[in-house]
This record gives structure tokens, C-alpha cells and sequence, in this order.
């Protein structure tokens, strides 16, 4: 016997008018070229009238979709409304990281809060955008943001120091009300 | 006199492929697949912000690839591995030599006959020239010492063979109907719109047309080059301006085998029912040179009308058909394409038999 020869089963009955290919050729033919002929006329339309694009490529860097608030971009540290970030500098947020890429060091301070870190830095070519620190963190203290473009020449610049990663409070209302929504369940 | 005007045919064919015809293609590859797959395709090279609906992107490959490295790779044979895309380029444009652009016209007291080179052996010096495009994907893939390369030269080899016999004996049943081998007197005769290629062979017409593209190496039948399969074949490991030979040679063939077509089936340079006196006679007022002008230059437009649209009709082959099976190609090559290209030629000469007294 023949080694290893196996006639495949395909399940795909074709009519004689299917199997002869002509046909079928002029048909996807027709097909493709009715796509090329709307196309063609089609941006006629946006241009004169400024109707809506048929096209639904988005013109990346001039334009952008807008994420849902779901969406995990780079970490960032949340600048309370007081003006001082939240960061309490527990560690829970290093401890957790399966990165290893957040590093703190804690220090004193005579606000209420009694400890603040005194340098928060985040390897972001390390962070792998899991989530886990905002999900970890007991105060709110560090979300994630919508940034996506952290690229960069050199990985000295992808260390994210406390002051590259503070952001005022009132521009991540969306985020925070989301956290609150998806994490409220288990009761933190 | 003579070597002036034919210096002058030369350079308006060159210029026209080379300059016009070839770049652009590159272009229309882009454009055509996004616009057929609903996309937007190549915009992003600009100058001063103007993007030109990405006519500027042939520009930019050419300056990318002129200054890229020409790489030849370790354990290549060196000089093989440099005259390879040439073997494969040159045939492709001197195939146009012998395709007539327009008919003949008086001008001057001085007959000027639309085609570089009237050989009376035409068809067979445009075989004899595809057949040696074969040797530069050959030799490009023995030459490269890469796996890839060779896999992809003995399928262009095998396919290219396989072929070729299909489109010799296509082109049989146009002899037999047209009784020349010379492409001027084919296109001649093709002056009555229900003389044309495509009312008499129209088996041949879709025969040739599916043999000429697999010559070309084009989907459906690029097995050659099967990037998910053996990389690109046969010049996987060219790159910078030889990279572009390969690409022009195929762009080039595309206008080719779009000459061929025009020229044996759609009727070359005529228009549908307008013969070419009655539209000598329609331009008579101005006088006999300048309706003798007139007419060839409307003849040189509808001729490359008609190329335009087989480069398209190809293009869009190209973005609509999956590729075909290495065995599949052979298949349709040697138990279809040439029974039914011989039955064509039994056909057509019980036919003429039958009906020429
Ligand atoms: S998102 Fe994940 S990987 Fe990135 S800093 Fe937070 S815990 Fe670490
Ligand atoms: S878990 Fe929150 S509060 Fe604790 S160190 Fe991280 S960011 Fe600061």
C-alpha cells in the first residue's frame, strides 16, 4: 500500500455549471469590479457635498477612532483635585505587576496621607498593559489611560518617570466611573 | 529619412512603457486592489503635503530601491545572478517591436507604417522572445544558491513549457483565419468589426488570454513566485535595482500580452464601423496631411485605449482569482488548455474548409 496517501473528503457539492470555472470566474469577476466601479465614483459624492465616506479606512494619524472606555492604554498616575497625586505608595501596584516594570520609592509626608512616593516609574517597554495595577491599587491612584503611541528610539526614554505619568483628576472621570462599574462587585 | 522616423517610432514606444506605462502600473496595482477591495491604497507619499491620490509612490519606490544595497548573497553564482534580470526584462520590451500601434497613413507624399519592425515572421519573433524570459527566471533561481529560489525556477521552468504549447497552438486557429503571420495584415484585416479576432476565435480568445497570463507568472497561475509558499520564487534574493527589473519585466509583459490581444482579437488599432476611409474622408477639408495626421493619432488613442482596458481586465483577473495548485496549473495547462487549443485548430479549419470557396 501506498504510504501515507489519504483522499480528503471535501464536503463541497458543485454543479456542472460551478465545475466547468468559467462562469464562476465571470461571476467573481463582476463581483470585484462592481466593488471598483462604486469605489470609483464613489468619493465623488464626499468630495463635491462632503457626504460620508463609503470607505471605512480611517486616515490614521489625521484621524482617530474614539476607544471605548473599556480600553487599556498606558498606566498613569492620578493627580487628585487637591493637586498632590493619590499614590499612597503602598507597593501593592509593584507587588502585583507581572512585569516587574513599576518601581517606587516611598517617602514621608506631612499630609494626610502620611506616605507618597518619592519617584514612581513605570518601564513601559516592559509594561505589557495588563491592568492588574489599576485594578490592585486601594486608592484609585493609578488608571489606565486611552495613550496608545509610547514607541520610541531609545529605551532609556520608555522609563515613564512620576511626573510623565501625572494627570489631573477631572480628564478621567470616564475612566474612574468604569473602574468603579467593573470592579464595584467585589466589594473593595 | 527612414531612420529618423523609425528612431522617432522607437522612442514614443520606449518613453511610452518605460515612462509612462510601467510606473503607473505600479500605481494602478495599488489603487485598483484597494478600490476593489474597499479600501483607500497608497496615499501617504507626498510633496509639499500634495499626495496626488499616491501617484507619487512610484517615485518613491524607484528612489527606495536605486538606493538600496544590491545584495548578492554567499555561495551565488555572481555573474549569472546579475544578468538574470536582465534576460528577464529586455525580452519583455522588445516583444513591442513587432506590435503595430496604428495602421498606415501617407503623409507628406511619405507611407509611415505604425510599427517599429514589420517582420513578416511577427507572431513567432513574439514567442521566440517569450520563450527566453523563461532563461531569466531560470537562471535568476539557479543562480540565487537558496532553496526557495531553485523551487521557484523549476515551477516557472515546468509552467512556462507547459504553456507555451498551449499558446503557440491558440494563436494557430488566427493564422488559419487571417492566413499572415505579420501583425500589421492581421490587424489590417480585422477593419470590419465582424471580422474581428474575438467573433472568429473566441475559444482562442479566452485560451490565449488564461496561456498569456500564465506566461506571465501572474495570479491565478504565479505558483513561480507563491510568496506564502516559497517566499517569491525565483528572485527572492535579488534586491535594489534588479528587484525592479523583475517588476518592471512583468508590468511590462502586462502591456504585452495586452498589445498581443488588442492586436489579434479586439480589432487593434480600428474603431467598431468606422473604417479607416471614411475617417480619412471625414477630416478631408482640412486637407490630405492632416487628415492622414489626424487619423493616426485617433488610431495610436483607440489602440492604447484598448490596452488600457485589457491592463485592467488582467488587473482585476489578478485581485479577484486565488491561486491555483501547483498541480492544478499543470492540469489545466496540459488537459485542458491544449485539447481544447487543438480542437480550435480542427474546428477552424473544418470551418474554413467548409465555407471558403
Ligand atoms: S499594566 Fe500590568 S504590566 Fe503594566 S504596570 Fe500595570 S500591572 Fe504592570
Ligand atoms: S497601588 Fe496605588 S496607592 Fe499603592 S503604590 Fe500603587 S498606585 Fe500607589
Amino acid at each position: 500500500m501506498a504510504i501515507g496517501i489519504v483522499k480528503v473528503k471535501r464536503n463541497v457539492k458543485m454543479t456542472f455549471w460551478e465545475r466547468s470555472y468559467i462562469p464562476e470566474v465571470l461571476r467573481g469577476i463582476a463581483i470585484t469590479s462592481r466593488h471598483f466601479f462604486i469605489n470609483l465614483v464613489g468619493f465623488i459624492p464626499a468630495i463635491l457635498f462632503g457626504k460620508e465616506r463609503k470607505i471605512f479606512t480611517v486616515y490614521y494619524p489625521e484621524e482617530r477612532v474614539k476607544y471605548p472606555d473599556a480600553y487599556r492604554g498606558r498606566p498613569i498616575l492620578v493627580l487628585g483635585d487637591d493637586g498632590v497625586e493619590k499614590c499612597v505608595a503602598c507597593g501593592l501596584c509593584e507587588r502585583i505587576c507581572p512585569a516587574f516594570c513599576i518601581s517606587i520609592q516611598p517617602a514621608e509626608t506631612e499630609l494626610d496621607k502620611e506616605r507618597y512616593p518619592e519617584t514612581f516609574t513605570i518601564d513601559q517597554s516592559r509594561c505589557i498593559v495588563c491592568g492588574f495595577c489599576e485594578e490592585v491599587c486601594p486608592k484609585e491612584a493609578i488608571l489606565m489611560s486611552q495613550d496608545t503611541e509610547i514607541a520610541d528610539y531609545d529605551r532609556k526614554k520608555m522609563l515613564y518617570r512620576k511626573e510623565d505619568l501625572l494627570v489631573a483628576e477631572k480628564d478621567l472621570r470616564m475612566r474612574q466611573a468604569y473602574v468603579r462599574g467593573a470592579f464595584a462587585r467585589w466589594n473593595y | 529619412m527612414d531612420l529618423i522616423i523609425d528612431i522617432i517610432k522607437i522612442l514614443f514606444i520606449f518613453t511610452l512603457i518605460m515612462g509612462v506605462f510601467s510606473p503607473i502600473l505600479g500605481w494602478v496595482e495599488r489603487k485598483q486592489s484597494a478600490l476593489m477591495q474597499d479600501r483607500v491604497g497608497a496615499n501617504r507619499a507626498d510633496i509639499f503635503g500634495f499626495t496626488m491620490i499616491g501617484l507619487f509612490h512610484p517615485l518613491a519606490d524607484a528612489l527606495k530601491l536605486m538606493t538600496k544595497e544590491d545584495f548578492i548573497p554567499q555561495g551565488a553564482n555572481k555573474v549569472m545572478h546579475t544578468i538574470a534580470p536582465f534576460i528577464s526584462f529586455v525580452p519583455a520590451l522588445i516583444a513591442f517591436a513587432v506590435i503595430p500601434f496604428g495602421g498606415e497613413y501617407i503623409i507628406h507624399g511619405k507611407e509611415i507604417n505604425l510599427v517599429i519592425a514589420d517582420l513578416d515572421v511577427g507572431l513567432l519573433y513574439i514567442f521566440a522572445f517569450a520563450s527566453l524570459a523563461t532563461y531569466g527566471a531560470v537562471i535568476a533561481g539557479w543562480a540565487s544558491n537558496n532553496n526557495w529560489s531553485l523551487l521557484g525556477a523549476l515551477r516557472a521552468s515546468a509552467q512556462m513549457i507547459s504553456y507555451e504549447v498551449a499558446m503557440g497552438l491558440t494563436i494557430i486557429g488566427v493564422f488559419m483565419v487571417y492566413g499572415s503571420l505579420k501583425l500589421t495584415e492581421i490587424g489590417a484585416a480585422q477593419e470590419d468589426f465582424f471580422k474581428w479576432g474575438i467573433f472568429l476565435q473566441p475559444l482562442g480568445f479566452v485560451m490565449f488570454l488564461a496561456a498569456a497570463i500564465a506566461e506571465n507568472k501572474r495570479i491565478p497561475f504565479d505558483v513561480a513566485e507563491a510568496e506564502p509558499e516559497i517566499i517569491a520564487g525565483y528572485f527572492l534574493e535579488y534586491s535594489g535595482m534588479k528587484f525592479i527589473m523583475f517588476w518592471m519585466a512583468e508590468f511590462i509583459e502586462i502591456i504585452t500580452i495586452s498589445g498581443i490581444v488588442t492586436t489579434l482579437f479586439f480589432g487593434g488599432w480600428n474603431i467598431p464601423f468606422v473604417p479607416t476611409a471614411t475617417l480619412i474622408s471625414f477630416f478631408s477639408s482640412l486637407g490630405d496631411t492632416w487628415a492622414n495626421i489626424i487619423t493616426m493619432l485617433i488610431h495610436i488613442g483607440v489602440f492604447f485605449s484598448k490596452i488600457i482596458f485589457f491592463i485592467w481586465l488582467q488587473m482585476t483577473i489578478r485581485w479577484t482569482l486565488p491561486r491555483f495548485r501547483y498541480d492544478q496549473v499543470m492540469k489545466l495547462g496540459w488537459k485542458i488548455l491544449l485539447p481544447l487549443s487543438l480542437l480550435n485548430i480542427f474546428v477552424t479549419g473544418v470551418v474554413i474548409l467548409l465555407f471558403k470557396k
